[in-house]
């Protein structure tokens, strides 16, 4: 009897244990750090050219992957939660790389070509193509 | 001749409203959602395009890929089993503003509107009704409105997470 109660012990015990892992693993994963990833180098205008011309095949190319982007800053200005924004010209003066900082970059002019490491979330005919949680590499 | 002056001044009367016709845009408006039974399900995504023209017209565009869940792990349940965001990767909202006369986007004020529209994500295109407001300040819009999204009208099985969702519009356009 009493060992009977010892190993239902400590069956729920391992129980707790490993309902605790999994709750944790859900809250504590860390989002992506894009600064320690290795990012495919490509200036603006080639991102655009790779969507412009065929959208499905550069989705499967870039989205959601580390992008170090190299090209004009056509303005900078805020979204609505005050990160900083930099808008990259492409040959299509309509057109921008929209890319959001995920710490400030400090002073940055327009007409300054800069580079620029994010994560690609996709594009958006006739706007834009969006890269987010970014850092300025140079 | 009498015909002739008419239909010139006609044409040029449709020429000035052509002109007259204003669009106002920006790329980084803001959509958020929240689950009403969790309220850890929730995004937001700042990376919103959309387009708000004084003829009534709107238009919105949220990559998926672009809503912030605060957790990592939902995020890529979201994306991955959820909305299947390499394979839709974006939502559009293409619509108009029904009571288009109660707005007047040359006088600063609080409007209250109704907007009518079709939503397109997940592959899936349905029919929408939002109200909310449009806000001129400094002869600029902001747009704001909320409308409720029942998971299953777009085909996403999330019925073990959340039936739907509550989701909130806030556009400033330039």
């Amino acid at each position: 009897m009493q060992k009977w109660k010892k190993m239902l012990a400590i069956i729920g015990i391992i129980g707790v244990l490993a309902a605790g892992a999994v709750v944790l693993y859900v809250y504590l994963k860390p989002h992506r750090d894009v600064a320690k990833e290795k990012a495919v180098q490509l200036t603006a205008q080639a991102l655009f050219d790779a969507f412009k011309t065929n959208e499905t095949e550069a989705n499967a190319k870039y989205l959601d992957k580390a992008i170090e982007l190299n090209g004009e800053v056509a303005d900078i200005t805020k979204n609505q939660e005050g990160r900083t924004v930099v808008n990259f010209k492409t040959n299509d003066p309509l057109f921008v790389i929209n890319c959001t900082f995920k710490e400030d970059p400090g002073v940055l002019q327009p007409g300054q070509t800069i580079t620029f490491k994010g994560i690609c979330t996709g594009y958006i005919p006739d706007m834009n193509i969006v890269i987010n949680e970014g850092v300025l590499v140079k | 001749m009498k015909f002739v002056y008419v239909f010139l001044t006609g044409i040029l009367l449709l020429g000035t409203q052509a002109e007259a016709q204003k669009v106002f845009g920006t790329r980084n408006g803001k959509i958020s959602f929240i689950s009403p039974t969790d309220e850890d399900v929730k995004a937001t995504n700042n990376e919103v395009a959309s387009r708000l023209a004084d003829n009534g017209q709107i238009t919105f565009s949220a990559l998926i890929k672009g809503f912030k869940f605060r957790y990592a792990e939902m995020q890529e349940h979201f994306n991955d089993q959820y909305l299947e965001s390499n394979k839709f990767p974006r939502a559009d909202f293409k619509g108009n503003i029904v009571n288009l006369k109660d707005v007047n986007f040359t006088k600063d004020g609080t409007y209250k509107v109704t907007v009518k529209g079709d939503l397109t994500m997940h592959g899936v295109t349905k029919n929408l009704t939002a109200n909310g407001t449009i806000e001129i300040k400094g002869g600029k819009p902001v747009a704001s409105c909320k409308f409720v999204i029942l998971m299953k009208d777009f085909n996403v099985d999330a019925s073990s997470i959340t039936e739907k969702v509550n989701v909130e519009v806030n556009c400033a356009f330039q």
